[in-house]
């Protein structure tokens, strides 16, 4: 039978309700929308409903259950790669006999492995606490009143998308998931389009991702071409691969890797992340956090078995070359912006592009080593390969998790510098437009007034910075590591391993920077004076992802950074867990190679010493007399004050410098961009449209008008006289007739 | 298939098990005559002064004299016989033989038994949703109002109940007599549901034009029968298919029989409104109640489909590589012209009833078009050890594509259904600004449309994709075979019947233009002046609609089931094509 429609199982039992993970939320979206239009005002719906964030809190806490369960199954069972389970709606095969011809078949299907573990746990467990932090946001806010149900469509669509990218079984879903990331991603940062900059913000992180989503459809379409297929199950294929030739597949992963570069955003396709700061903060903690950055990491891991199978072996050094090199720039040259940033949004933002830089850094090492060692059959390769791949997913989870809790964290400062300033300037309306609660200048000595949110983002900063022990250093370490292990063996590879060694100093520096900046010192003007402590909707999720961002440790402990998509590979080895914690700091502190000893420190030393010591000496300061703050602050405040009077310069001087000057405005690239677009783009397009009207709108024009005029004599047959008919019956009849009869 | 056919001579041990739906649907016109006529009315015994109650007539009790009553007999009755049907699948279908004496009579099989599904299924339907058209007809008038009292709706409803039996009795006859006997029983009391609204002019017009043009059709159809039974000295279908296959034999068929078949197909081809015979089509469905209208488009299809397929499969069936093929060849230039025909007067109409009256026409050609390709399954001789797959496909894609047209088609009837009662529904501008009206009304006339149009993931893609493939599958024949062994060939080497599917894609594409507009009016116009403002009330008619939305999109997603149910009746239609 050609058209079916069927489910089958493959191994596990819980994958079986995989499909609820995305259906969940996908269903919650109609239904706040509609329910938002409709009961708009009653104060049930805005009060106990919030809007519709119970709603979508309660398909996101279901997700998050279901995920949790089948990761639990899924490490439990300690089983291979490539967990499925498809539905699938139609089956064709219209040549029958001839065996080799390759049914089509359309479905969809969940597929699970470590990747899709590792990142299903990110997501699900980042959307529910957005999703929580997003009530507390967005419901006290009144500019929201009221479309705020709006809001919590998008959002859950937001994460049905990346769930379901994660979750699906073939490259076709990835990609439709990923546009429907896309475009919710336009939805959410034009949230306010009332306001030119968030529509055009919208606008451009939609054209700038769609540059790379061409070029990831361009990939997958040559993808199929190669394997005639885009199914996972497929494209994995040991014997496949193998049937391939290895230069065309580096282009088809070339072109997607571009996809990624502008989901990711990554330098070239960098230029539309900051700008995406225009949406609601919750939005920017969605995007940069758990789900669209993520995602282009994600493709680029998933293309893992391509470079690990054994046929390919040494084929494709060049792409994981370009994908290093990529992530190098991208750490150094987002850093660089970092530095001047005024804004706390867009110093997060430029800090997400570079530790994506890393992420994609370490991924290109990794598939360079999956790609050159023999590593099927020797086992200290493997272990090498299996750490490189590891330690880049695990800088993406680490980095997942603060940035996470920064993006909350400063959404919890905005909140309040802005209510304070409200609060102040209740009676006089003037000044409203002119305060921008996201700067850094407005701010200042806040640690005293919200303990909660600044312990948040000091280990959220700490993790990103890499101070050891916490969060971020052990991946981090990991990656620059590898970096330059590779690089001891690919003498092109220098060039990525310093970039993420440099890097690791400017993250020291900048991430500082913003600590001070805000929390630090005394507060700059009347309004920090003012700030209160947040509300609980905030607070909690915050709460958590300290705790889970300081037992790093224990995740690393564990093996979780062998996280990688081999099949002999157990998260939980041989090793018990205290066993674990004492090898990885022996790895991390005392290595026995004395290259990656000496690696390690210079590391540790620009990231947790250089770094933050020349960010306090410029920026910092003790706080306000009289103001007090927790105990654990003390020594912060302490040595920031201490580097601060002791070792301060004037840095006004670099300060007005060029590079300083083409750092503010982003090395000019926005600037070249726009100037591309006007001069050559736009005018293609222009006479593009112009062809458009006249030709082909013309032609379906007049074909729309001949059928009109045929189809009026058709219709005009229909004479309304019974005669008439009885006339046709009696033509038709003898038609027949002499038709059989002159035939037969 | 594995129980034997049981034979069951009239009032018989099985008989009831055996027809058990027409047997309620026949207590159920007992109800509709006797109860809505209950009353106080009493007999005095002549002489004495006792009176003795006998309750039929006199001041009638309220809950009798309800006018929704005969409304919700006639539903339960309908649902019931339906359910019946669905229970009989139970377990395995048991197949019997209605038999009188030596003749066969009625046959029960998965074939009939998907049949009654269809008929009682659209019929339920349309009688829940006519029950919220009392209220429009509510007028200060009284004895306007007297007409459509409660005695009125019982006509209405005993007239339904007799189309579903004499459709019913189609679906399961085995002689020719018997099936034109159910035939016009149908089309009798569907000329009256049309012109039932006998005070509008439209609805009389329509009805009396059906009726004449019918009556001429069914004349025809009934002069080919009598010209087959001169030829062979019977109607019973299995000695037809006998006399067919021993007449085929070397000199081929004589013309008497191929022109009394040509005969038959126009009386069946005006129950399917194929062109050139639908001419009345569109004016009968104008006129009709728009629930009414459904159920033309949908089950009175059906039912002529019925009579075509057996038709079809007595006579195309055997060898088609012989004269027989000139039967094709006409199937298949009617099923192009029908098409053709009906999609190209739907782009320009403006009256959306006639615009889904074209469609059907429209609809009508696809399915022509699937059992000319029955009919050419064995074209090439090599095939025979295919058993007939393809052949069991195209019907499997026939039988689909009338279950789900119960869904989107006669939901789109529905929904104008009720703004019919609201109004006129004569201008496509009459649905303007639906969706700012009535909003999930709107969503569902959406669904309804792009299901008609074949838009994936709708039923109405299913079935058509079926369709295309399974009449490709036939053209093709082993040439896949042939080109995996490297054979090059030309579109040539394929069967004509190639042409067909290909025409047929070409139509649906044409096709989405009038469905599309609908969407466009709904949408992106605004209300006209004086209809603004939701529509009028009716959950009876929400709830069928509903369920037609349900089933149009599940049937779409989730197709396995009914292709499933599909397939074991075109099997069961036991040929000498089917492979059992």
């Amino acid at each position: 039978m050609s058209g079916s429609s069927s489910s089958e199982v493959v191994h596990s039992s819980m994958a079986e309700y995989a499909p609820l993970i995305i259906l969940l939320p996908m269903l919650a979206m109609p239904v706040i929308l509609f329910l938002g239009k409709v009961f708009n005002t009653n104060p049930t719906w805005k009060n106990t409903l919030k809007e519709g964030g119970i709603i979508a809190l309660v398909a996101m806490g279901a997700s998050l259950f279901i995920s949790l369960v089948i990761i639990k199954d899924y490490i439990g069972s300690f089983s291979n790669s490539g967990d499925i389970y498809s539905l699938t709606w139609l089956n064709t095969a219209i040549w029958e006999g001839g065996s080799a011809i390759t049914p089509i078949k359309f479905g969809f299907g969940i597929y699970i492995d470590h990747i899709t573990v590792m990142l299903l746990f990110v997501a699900a467990f980042l959307c529910f606490l957005i999703n929580i932090f997003a009530i507390g946001y967005m419901n006290t806010d009144p500019i929201n009143d009221n479309r705020n149900h709006r809001f919590y469509a998008e959002f859950v669509l937001f994460c049905a998308g990346m769930l379901g990218m994660v979750l699906s079984d073939s490259f076709l879903w990835l990609f439709i998931f990923w546009e429907i990331m896309g475009l919710c991603s336009y939805l959410l940062i034009g949230f306010y389009y009332e306001r030119p900059s968030a529509a055009s913000a919208a606008k451009k992180a939609f054209m700038t991702t769609r540059i790379g989503d061409v070029f990831l459809m361009i990939g997958l379409i040559m993808l199929w071409d190669l394997f005639g297929s885009l199914d996972y199950a497929i494209v994995f294929d040991t014997a496949n691969i193998a049937a391939v030739d290895s230069g065309s597949l580096q282009m088809a992963l070339g072109m997607m890797f571009i996809g990624a570069v502008g989901k990711s955003a990554q330098f070239p396709l960098h230029v539309w992340l900051p700008d995406a700061m225009e949406g609601p903060t919750p939005v920017s903690a969605l995007i940069h956090a758990a789900t669209m950055v993520n995602a282009g990491l994600y493709l680029v891991a998933r293309m893992f078995p391509f470079f690990g199978a054994e046929s390919m072996s040494g084929e494709l050094i060049d792409l994981a070359f370009i994908i290093a090199s990529i992530g190098g720039i991208t750490a150094v040259m987002a850093a660089g912006i970092a530095f001047v940033q005024d804004d706390l949004k867009k110093v997060l933002a430029y800090s997400t592009m570079s530790q994506l830089g890393y992420v994609f850094t370490g991924l290109g090492v990794a598939l360079w080593l999956a790609n050159s060692l023999d590593w099927h059959h020797d086992p200290a390769a493997h272990t090498i390969v299996v750490v490189a791949f590891g330690a880049a997913l695990f800088h993406l989870f680490n980095h997942a998790m603060a940035k996470g809790m920064l993006f909350m964290a400063s959404g919890s400062v905005i909140h309040e510098v802005h209510h304070a300033h409200h609060h102040l300037h209740h009676d006089d309306h003037g000044d409203d437009d002119e305060f921008d609660a996201q700067s850094m200048k407005n701010m200042g000595g806040l640690a005293s007034k919200m303990p909660i949110t600044a312990t948040a983002m000091l280990v959220g900063s700490a993790s990103i910075m890499g101070l050891p022990l916490i969060g971020g250093f052990w991946s981090k370490e990991g990656i620059i590591a590898n970096a330059w292990r590779v690089a001891l063996e690919d003498p092109r590879f220098f060039f990525p391993a310093a970039c993420v060694l440099l890097g690791a100093g400017m993250t020291g520096f900048y991430m500082t920077r913003m600590w001070v900046k805000t929390f630090a010192g005394k507060p700059s003007n009347e309004v920090a004076a003012h700030v209160g402590p947040t509300n609980s909707w905030i607070k909690t999720p915050l709460f958590i992802l300290t705790f889970v961002t300081l037992s790093s440790i224990l995740l690393a402990g564990m093996g979780f950074t062998h996280w990688a998509p081999d099949s002999e590979y157990s998260f939980l080895s041989d090793k018990g867990l205290v066993d674990g914690i004492m090898y990885e700091l022996g790895h991390a502190f005392a290595n026995h190679d004395a290259f990656f000893f000496i690696l390690t420190y210079v590391a540790i030393a620009l990231s947790a010493i250089i770094g933050p010591f020349m960010a306090m000496s410029l920026f910092g300061g003790k706080l306000e007399e009289g103001e007090d703050c927790k105990a654990w602050f003390k020594p912060v405040i302490a040595l920031n004050n201490w580097v601060y009077n002791k070792y301060n310069w004037d840095n006004s001087g670099i300060a007005t410098s060029g590079l300083a000057v083409a750092l503010q405005n982003r090395l000019y690239i926005d600037k070249y961009y726009d100037l591309a677009m006007v001069k050559i783009v736009a005018g293609f397009s222009n006479k593009v449209a112009e062809a458009d009207t006249k030709i082909i709108d013309g032609a379906v024009k007049q074909i729309e008008d001949k059928s009109q005029k045929i189809s009026t004599v058709v219709r005009s047959l229909t004479t309304g006289s019974a005669r008439d008919y009885i006339l046709w019956v009696a033509i038709g009849t003898l038609l027949i007739f002499f038709f059989i009869w002159g035939v037969a | 298939m594995s129980d034997p056919i049981i034979n069951v001579e009239l009032f018989d041990a099985n008989f009831t098990t055996a027809l058990c739906p027409e047997l309620i649907l026949v207590a159920g016109f007992f109800a509709l005559m006797i109860i809505p006529n209950l009353g106080k009315a009493t007999f005095r015994i002549p002489g004495t002064q006792i009176r003795v109650p006998y309750f039929l007539g006199g001041e009638r009790y309220p809950i009798f004299a309800n006018p929704r009553l005969p409304g919700w007999i006639a539903t339960i009755t309908l649902i019931v016989a339906f359910v019946s049907v669905l229970m009989s699948f139970d377990g395995g279908l048991q197949r019997y033989m209605i038999v009188s004496g030596s003749k066969e009579l009625l046959l029960i099989n998965g074939f009939s038994r998907l049949f009654e599904l269809i008929f009682f299924g659209a019929i339920a339907l349309a009688a829940i949703a006519s029950m919220n058209r009392l209220q429009s007809f509510d007028s200060s008038d009284k004895s306007t109002n007297a007409l459509y009292n409660n005695r009125r709706q019982a006509d209405f409803y005993i007239l339904l109940l007799t189309t579903a039996m004499g459709m019913a009795i189609v679906a399961l006859a085995q002689d020719l007599f018997v099936l034109f006997l159910g035939l016009e029983l149908a089309s009798f009391s569907s000329y009256v549901l049309v012109a039932f609204h006998k005070e509008s002019k439209e609805g009389t017009e329509g009805g009396m034009k059906y009726f004449i043009v019918g009556s001429v059709a069914s004349g025809i159809g009934l002069y080919g029968l009598s010209m087959l039974y001169l030829w062979a000295g019977t109607l019973q279908l299995g000695e037809l298919a006998v006399a067919f296959d021993a007449a085929m034999a070397p000199q081929g068929y004589p013309a008497l029989p191929l022109i009394a078949l040509g005969f038959i197909l126009v009386g069946f081809g005006f129950k399917v409104s194929a062109a050139p015979f639908h001419f009345a089509a569109p004016d009968a469905y104008a006129g009709a109640s728009s629930p009414v209208a459904g159920i033309l488009a949908t089950a009175s299809k059906a039912m002529g489909i019925v009579g075509l397929t057996r038709m079809l499969l007595i006579v195309a069936s055997p060898e088609s590589n012989d004269d027989s093929a000139i039967w094709l060849v006409a199937l298949g230039i009617l099923s192009v012209v029908t098409m053709t025909w009906g999609n190209i007067a739907a782009l320009g109409s403006d009256n959306p009833k006639r615009m889904l009256a074209y469609s059907s026409v429209a609809h009508a050609g696809y399915m022509l078009a699937g059992l000319t390709a029955i009919g050419a399954w064995n074209w090439d001789p090599e095939l025979a050890g295919h058993g007939g797959d393809a052949a069991i496909m195209v019907m499997t894609a026939i039988l689909f594509h009338l279950v789900v047209l119960v869904c989107f088609k006669l939901g789109a009837f529905l929904v104008l259904s009720i703004l019919e009662s609201e109004g006129e529904v004569s201008k496509m501008s009459n649905l303007r600004g639906l969706s700012k009206r009535e909003p999930l009304l709107a969503v569902s006339m959406f669904i309804f449309m792009i299901s008609l149009a074949g838009v994936p993931p709708m039923s109405g893609f299913m079935s058509k994709l079926l369709m295309v493939m399974g009449i490709v599958k036939v053209a093709i024949g082993n040439m896949g075979d042939a080109i995996f062994n490297g054979d090059i060939l030309s579109i040539g080497d394929a069967h004509w019947v190639w042409w067909l599917a290909l025409i047929m894609v070409l139509n649906s594409a044409i096709s989405m233009f009038y469905y599309l507009r609908v969407i466009v009016t709904m949408y992106f116009h605004e209300p006209e002046g004086d209809r603004q403002g939701p529509l009028p009330s009716g959950w009876q008619v929400r709830t069928a609609i509903f369920a037609c939305v349900i089933a149009s999109v599940f049937f779409g997603i989730n197709a396995d089931g009914l292709i499933e149910l599909c397939e074991m009746a075109a099997n069961s239609l036991n040929y000498s094509w089917a492979s059992q």
